[in-house]
């Protein structure tokens, strides 16, 4: 008797089983079924052109004959090509100079319209407009012309006392026009920012003013490490961001990351060698090894992001 | 189950499309005897695409609209851009198997294209009468075929030339030398003595001899058969060395040195107009078709000169077939882009709209069109071929593979050694390695 009631159990309880792995695997169904745009869309569109890039960075394909293989020569030609440092160069400075100013504008800005005084909403909208229309081309054409010869920029200058002349025909201010465009568009990372603020709890100001904190004192010990993890977004964001610049120095350049290659971005010189040499699998061999670095600057930033990020609730 | 049926299908699509761009690949192998002509009931639309600025684009405009009331059942649709950009796109087209239909071409990427195939061949349509070459001189059309197949007819000549501006000149007071003998450094000692006499624009803006013509890769190329050098071997290797392109470019080292030639970042600003075309420089080597378009660009009237040679009146120049036209081998409407290149080469009143401003053209027809009133720019540039027909001795160096890409190299490393950043010998070593890639 009780074995039978063992059993009937048992079998209740695998029939039970059955079924719930029966439905688990039609919900994972439904899942995937509304995964699906996306899923293929990642698959068609990114993955499969990922690793036909991948294999093509191994070969040597000039877009109309069929590759052909050649190992590591691609890989091994990056570092004795003089123009491939040069982009690295170009590239490394627009980081290391565009990120942090771009940050740096977007706090201040956040911080000025996160006090209450009139008309904010509509400070708020114009401030963030740049980073709406800032990809675009024709935004760029503007910047061209605002800092060509006989512009805008060269006659304020011209009113000082500098020398005739504009800067996109000067290799040593090119790069500081760009870093200017993206400094400008400073919108995305300030709403950011601005949302972070308002997230600050007030009695942290209002006990620390009570303590004696002056501004300084309190943006340093409230502000930053309250505001850490929102930086950490905005700094990962705009960082990978900077590294695919590449629409705004084409159309400055014409495409050639003239004059004297102060403008060869790393994605700009990467179209060169496919689009313009027709040196597909070189190209293809730069864009991976630019998704190794910008994988191991994303790496490094999560690895610092550890001594300087507070999160709320946090122990520190 | 609907599903997988589905994914069947597009997969099943997808390998068709696969299949059907491999196999349009081998399209230029048309067997002659089937090429049809067109059938006037049919209504197509043809792509036609050209390099050029927007003087050119309006000469098309007026071609395309008389082509189009010559044949109402053909639409044409026309895209231009400029020289760079030009073959980008090309490239990535050709890359999808989708160019246009009819393009404007030039002989430093023929080889390129045709080697694989990017090209239609025409020979069965001048077979069959749908293009009508009886007014081209046979050399010209011979300048079109690569391995036996007619992949390109040229749509006129042009040969090298030096413009000047008479207005600066005047100017200036310097006088231009005589260009029936001047050598390089005549030349040069202008381009010094322009510069140094110190006029401005009204705008302000310096006043100089000439651009660096060390910087355009065809001026190496008529310097070096000059020199009595063939730029390429029969086989398609290099026949100059380092040291010739040291060589040449050292012609011009003290002017750079001195910062007597038309500076580089006012080059770079004015893109695509040149600094000669907007009056800031006396003289500059050119083809003579730019005639046209320089002087629409500057607005004043400009001068036709010969170029410098090494020798005193040794000017070894060449006539280069120039504005081939061609038509894509993934052209689903060949007869009707055969129908549209003949007209473009053969049609009377085409040849009065383009003028010289394409070269002079090379049909007899066409060129007997051209309306040269006696001291405009057409009549200026025929004048000038028929005055230098004794001193074309040279015929046009044959395009190797990577053409394109080596002449674009030497552009943009010239521009660095304008900018001081590159020695001529780092010039040299560079260009050499990216020759030896792109002809590879």
């Amino acid at each position: 008797m009780t074995t039978y009631i063992q059993t009937v159990g048992l079998v209740h309880e695998a029939s039970r089983e059955a079924g719930r792995r029966r439905r688990r695997r039609s919900e994972a169904l439904a899942g995937y079924a509304f995964l699906s745009p996306w899923l293929i869309g990642f698959v068609l569109l990114t993955a499969g052109p990922m690793l036909a890039s991948l294999y093509l960075a191994f070969t040597d394909y000039d877009l109309f004959g069929a590759p052909t293989w050649t190992g590591l020569e691609n890989f091994q030609r990056l570092f004795t090509d003089p123009n491939y440092l040069q982009a690295w160069k170009v590239t490394g400075s627009y980081v290391l100079l565009g990120t942090p100013l771009k940050l740096a504008a977007a706090l201040a800005v956040a911080m000025l319209l996160n006090t209450k005084r009139r008309g904010r909403g509509f400070y708020r909208s114009a401030f963030y407009a740049p980073s709406l229309i800032g990809a675009s081309v024709s935004i760029a054409i503007v910047w061209k012309a605002m800092f060509i010869d006989g512009s805008i920029v060269d006659r304020i200058s011209q009113f000082f006392g500098a020398e005739p002349g504009g800067w996109v025909g000067d290799p040593t201010r090119t790069l500081p026009m760009l870093i200017l465009l993206t400094v400008w568009q400073f919108g995305a990372p300030m709403v950011i920012f601005l949302a972070g603020l308002k997230q600050i709890p007030t009695e942290l100001y209002e006990a620390a003013s009570m303590d004696g904190a002056g501004p300084v004192r309190r943006f340093v010990n409230i502000t930053l490490p309250m505001l850490s993890p929102v930086i950490f977004f905005n700094l990962l964001l705009e960082t990978i961001h900077a590294f695919q610049i590449f629409a705004s120095a084409f159309i400055i350049s014409n495409g050639t990351g003239g004059p004297a290659g102060s403008t060869l971005f790393y994605t700009l010189y990467l179209y060169q060698r496919g689009f313009v040499d027709f040196q597909m699998g070189y190209a293809a061999a730069m864009a991976w090894a630019l998704v190794l670095v910008v994988g191991a600057v994303t790496a490094l930033l999560f690895r610092s992001s550890r001594m300087w990020v507070h999160y709320s609730g946090d122990a520190r | 189950m609907r599903h997988n049926k589905l994914a069947l299908a597009s997969v099943v699509a997808a390998g068709a499309l696969a299949l059907s761009a491999c196999s349009s690949a081998g399209g230029t192998t048309a067997d002659p005897s089937s090429a049809e002509t067109f059938n006037p009931n049919e209504q197509v639309t043809l792509t036609l695409t050209w390099w050029g600025n927007d003087d050119r684009a309006s000469r098309y405009q007026e071609a395309i609209a008389l082509f189009e009331e010559a044949y109402p059942n053909i639409t044409v649709q026309p895209t231009f851009s400029p020289w760079d950009d030009y073959w980008t796109a090309r490239s990535t087209e050709a890359a999808s198997r989708s160019l246009p239909d009819v393009m404007q071409f030039d002989l430093s990427y023929m080889r390129e294209y045709a080697d694989n195939d990017m090209l239609l061949n025409l020979q069965p349509y001048l077979d069959n009468g749908t293009i009508d070459l009886s007014g081209f001189d046979p050399s010209l059309v011979s300048a079109g075929v690569l391995d036996e197949k007619q992949v390109a007819i040229p749509t006129s000549t042009n040969t090298f030339s030096m413009f000047t501006n008479p207005a600066i000149l005047d100017q200036t007071g310097v006088a231009f030398p005589d260009d029936a003998t001047y050598t390089w450094q005549d030349f040069n000692q202008f381009i010094a003595d322009t510069t140094a006499a110190g006029a401005t624009t009204d705008d302000g803006y310096a006043i100089y001899g000439s651009p660096d013509y060390t910087g355009t890769f065809w001026f190496f190329m008529q310097w070096l058969l000059q020199k009595g050098v063939q730029p390429f071997a029969e086989d398609g290797s290099l026949g100059f060395t380092q040291d010739d392109v040291v060589e040449f470019l050292n012609l011009t080292a003290d002017l750079r040195a001195a910062g007597q030639t038309y500076p580089q970042d006012r080059t770079v600003a004015l893109t695509p107009v040149s600094g000669f075309a907007s009056n800031e420089a006396a003289a500059q080597m050119n083809w003579d078709n730019f005639l046209a378009s320089d002087s629409a660009d500057s607005g004043s009237e400009l001068a036709l000169h010969q170029i410098p040679s090494i020798e005193p009146g040794e000017k070894h120049l060449f006539l280069k077939p120039s504005m081939l036209l061609v038509a894509g081998a993934n052209t689903e409407h060949a007869a009707a882009a055969a129908t549209l290149i003949n007209f473009l080469l053969t049609e009377p009143e085409v040849g009065a709209i383009f003028g010289t401003s394409k070269g002079v053209p090379a049909d007899v027809v066409q060129r007997d069109k051209v309306e040269a009133a006696p001291g405009s720019i057409d009549a200026q540039v025929i004048a000038y071929e028929e005055s230098i027909s004794r001193d074309v001795t040279e015929t046009v160096p044959i395009p190797v593979k990577g053409y394109g890409t080596i002449e674009a190299k030497w552009k943009t490393l010239a521009e660095e050694v304008a900018y001081g950043n590159l020695t001529p010998e780092d010039f040299a070593k560079q260009w050499f390695d990216e020759a030896e890639l792109a002809m590879s």
